[in-house]
């Protein structure tokens, strides 16, 4: 079901008929709008079909970054990715060369990714793919892990911090639940 | 929908995403939908080094519900035109909730 | 409620009183500790913004210890949208409380 869900397909509540890739993104007439829920689909569902099969990058509610390729999805977003790679960030300061950050991937293999979890995604440029991102290097894993936790701890408690000192002047923390937790 | 309508007028036009967790994506404005999810091309990220993980990333889907800001070229921005629309938007409202 | 709130000056409900501010400055309190000032140029039932010359200020907490260690940043944006689920309360002109 899943995998073969295409925009034109009559499952989408028998919308205004296929609406071809092509012109996504042209603003539809407003008279092919009969009743907007349909037509929301539509754009959502197409942005996933141009990155079928394409290298993705996904941020994820929890700060994860997963890379891999698309194969499948459906109209909630909801990913099928193969050869999963989490990859883990230490940013400049905190490893060996203060001046460096470091990085290093750890295979995941097959995911299903609900929706509502990815904050962002976006395609790879193979070109570019594998050149290390700027002012990284790549890092033994453990060593990367164990930075990077001992970073998030840190982060955790100057948060905590400072959500309670702002609290005192009528603010709260934006992200309650999410990130924090 | 009328976000949605004046979003598309912005199709095309260079937009700064500024999400809840402080990144900002500069990018060309591609499509957006009812969810005011947006797709960006050719991006570029505002402070890269923090934000390593978009180096290879040419075009981003955005998640509406994470957007905190959209920055916008004031030039691509007919204000009468949008006050008049959001008035009507409010009537139409207004007329809804009876 | 009759036909109280068509296009007259009246505040029937909440975003009445937001309908009376296009074209004004106001003063946007945000989650995240963030505050906004600018023209309010459209708003829709979510309270999705859409504000002129922003001015925006930051409220941040200085890493070390202490009690008066919060400080202010502040940007600035010729068109500014603003997603409704961040605003926390629109008031007209000045500081809101």
């Amino acid at each position: 079901m899943m995998e073969n869900l295409s925009i034109s397909d009559p499952p989408l509540h028998g919308g205004p008929g296929g609406v071809p890739s092509g012109v996504l993104g042209r603003p539809p007439p407003q008279a092919q709008q009969p009743q907007q829920l349909p037509a929301q689909m539509f754009t959502t569902a197409a942005q996933l079909l141009d990155l079928t099969d394409k290298k993705l990058m996904l941020a994820l509610r929890d700060g994860r970054k997963l890379t891999g390729i698309l194969r499948s999805w459906d109209q909630f977003a909801n990913l099928v990715l193969q050869s999963t790679k989490e990859r883990i960030f230490v940013p400049p300061g905190y490893g060996p060369d203060p001046s460096r950050g470091l990085y290093a991937d750890i295979d995941k293999g097959i995911f299903l990714v609900r929706g509502e979890n990815v904050l962002l995604l976006g395609e790879i440029d193979l070109d570019k793919d594998d050149d290390p991102p700027p002012g990284y290097d790549l890092g033994e894993v453990e060593l990367v892990q164990s930075l990077a936790k001992a970073r998030k701890q840190e982060e955790k408690l100057k948060e905590k911090s400072k959500v309670r000192k702002l609290a005192t002047i009528g603010f709260e923390g934006e992200n309650q639940g999410e990130v924090l937790l | 929908m009328l976000f949605f309508s004046f979003f598309k007028t912005l199709i095309d036009h260079e937009v700064t995403v500024e999400l809840k967790n402080d990144i900002q994506i500069r990018g060309i404005l591609k499509s957006v939908d009812q969810y005011l999810n947006i797709k960006l091309e050719d991006i570029s990220v505002v402070e890269e080094l923090k934000y390593p993980h978009l180096s290879a990333v040419k075009n981003v889907f955005i998640r509406g519900s994470v957007v905190r800001y959209v920055h916008l070229p004031a030039g691509a921005v007919d204000i009468p035109l949008l006050e008049d629309a959001t008035r009507r938007e409010a009537a139409n409202q207004a007329g809804k909730a009876k | 409620m009759a036909d109280t709130a068509e296009e007259g000056n009246t505040v029937a409900e909440p975003l009445d009183l937001v309908r009376l501010l296009l074209d004004e400055i106001v003063c946007v309190k945000l989650r995240g500790d963030r505050e906004l000032k600018g023209r309010l140029h459209a708003y829709d039932s979510h309270c999705n913004l859409v504000l002129g010359d922003v001015e925006e200020t930051i409220y941040v907490v200085e890493d070390e210890e202490g009690d008066d260690d919060i400080k202010t940043v502040s940007r600035k944006s010729e068109m500014l949208f603003v997603r409704g689920d961040s605003v926390v309360l629109i008031a007209p002109h000045s500081r809101p409380y």
